[in-house]
């Protein structure tokens, strides 16, 4: 179909444990959820297949793509955190400002880069923030605590940043 | 001077970008200080704390009875983690678990906080402290590094990467059993390189001081200790971040030596 560009469909962050820490959906409701949890949950296990293959990059390129629309990159960090985008290749209508090649041609894995790179930035920056305990977002920490209710990552910042991101990025973004 | 960025990467794709807004400059000497500063503060919050303990149990016997009668004003006593007892127990331990979280545990048990006490609560405080620090700083010095496969790769990067960001050197000497026991040796450690012993009789007008710092003989190694809780902690934050959990013991044999013992989960000796 011509006249739509690839978009971010989902930006998931893993914990180490495999748990949830952030999940962002775009736009938000116009997707289901439930289906992008499935989506992301499936995509573990690509990680832990390929990791003994990877032993320097943190990029996992491609995933895997369940459709013709959809299609998962992934990204793991060398502590344990996982980044998973899914992009919607047929996202948003073309404008003006998009060029000819973005449309016509597939992704490449060079292409999302960018975008896990500036995730990873506002992960460190989360980090970064003494507030933020992340041994609190942990479900070990979690149960041994018999603490009920979710794990996942409130800071505001951090998801108005992982909403930017996904905004910003188009295919040939250099810099987010 | 020097920024958290390694020196030795001048690769443009691997060195953050202008753009990185981790990559902010710091005056060496401003991490010196601050572990110097530590040890004093966190003996000063104890003291402080167990100060503040002993007021409210003397005076939550009071508003304890007060709560019996009226039973208004539990959630002000509860903060407390005293000794309140009877109708607002439950109130009580739930108070204190989210006021000050777990150092109350270490800080209230009696009035009179006596030395071991105190040394218990401000190697808490200490470690603790570094185990945060060194949760944040790893996600962020090993974002361009190569991925650790082994253990022992993890330590050595710890040796190199993580010593170097912070010391300025790399650690002398690495001892391993090969069964997750860990020995890393540094003969001059950083913040122990402006210490030294008196070597006149101690004046009696220090005496205050030295208790404050573990007491005994004022020359003693013990008074190393405390400052060496942090970066224990750290590098166990450091470790738990790259999954590895473990204990670290760090010791100080002579100045300015410091030796750190890693004892991961599951070691055999």
């Amino acid at each position: 179909m011509t006249g739509r560009v690839p978009s971010i469909a989902c930006i998931g962050v893993i914990g180490k444990h495999n748990n949830p820490l952030h999940i962002s959906l775009f736009p938000a409701e116009e997707r289901a959820p439930l289906e992008f949890q499935f989506l992301l949950s499936s995509c573990l296990d690509i990680f832990e297949a390929r990791l003994p293959h990877k032993p320097v990059d943190q990029d996992f390129g491609l995933l895997q793509a369940v459709d013709e629309r959809l299609a998962m990159y992934g990204w793991l960090t060398n502590t344990g955190i996982k980044f998973i985008i899914v992009v919607d290749m047929e996202g948003r209508p073309a404008t003006a400002l998009d060029s000819k090649a973005a449309t016509a041609v597939g992704l490449r894995d060079a292409d999302l880069k960018p975008a896990f790179r500036a995730l990873q930035t506002a992960y460190i920056m989360l980090l970064r923030n003494p507030f933020y305990n992340p041994d609190e977002h942990s479900p070990v920490t979690a149960n041994s605590e018999n603490r009920v209710g979710s794990t996942q990552i409130t800071s505001r910042k951090f998801t108005q940043e992982v909403k930017r991101i996904a905004d910003t990025w188009a295919p040939g973004v250099t810099t987010i | 001077m020097s920024s958290l960025t390694s020196p030795t990467q001048t690769d443009p794709s691997t060195s953050p970008t202008p753009t990185d807004p981790t990559a902010t400059l710091v005056a060496l000497s401003s991490l010196d200080f601050l572990l110097i500063e530590l040890v004093p503060m966190a003996y000063r919050i104890t003291q402080d704390l167990a100060l503040r303990d002993e007021e409210w149990s003397s005076g939550s016997t009071q508003t304890a009875r007060r709560d019996v009668e009226g039973s208004s004003s539990v959630s002000g006593i509860a903060v407390s983690g005293g000794s309140v007892s009877g109708t607002s127990t439950s109130l009580t331990s739930g108070g204190a678990n989210t006021a000050t979280g777990g150092l109350t545990a270490t800080a209230t048990a009696t009035a009179t906080v006596d030395e071991e006490e105190a040394r218990e609560a401000v190697f808490h405080r200490l470690e603790s402290l570094g185990y945060r620090v060194g949760l944040g700083i790893v996600e962020r010095i090993s974002r361009n590094t190569p991925r650790p496969t082994t253990p022992l790769d993890t330590i050595k990067f710890l040796c190199k990467d993580l010593w170097t960001l912070l010391f300025r050197k790399q650690i002398d000497n690495l001892k391993t059993n090969h069964r997750g026991i860990y020995v890393l040796t540094d003969n001059t450690f950083k913040p122990l390189t402006r210490m030294s012993f008196d070597t006149r009789r101690f004046p009696a007008a220090a005496a205050d001081a030295t208790t404050l710092l573990g007491g005994g003989d004022p020359n003693s190694l013990a008074r190393v200790q405390p400052f060496l809780y942090f970066p224990a902690g750290l590098i166990r934050g450091c470790l738990a971040s790259l999954g590895i959990q473990a204990t670290v013991q760090a010791e100080c044999t002579g100045l300015p030596g410091a030796t750190f013992q890693i004892r991961t989960v599951g070691a055999k000796a």
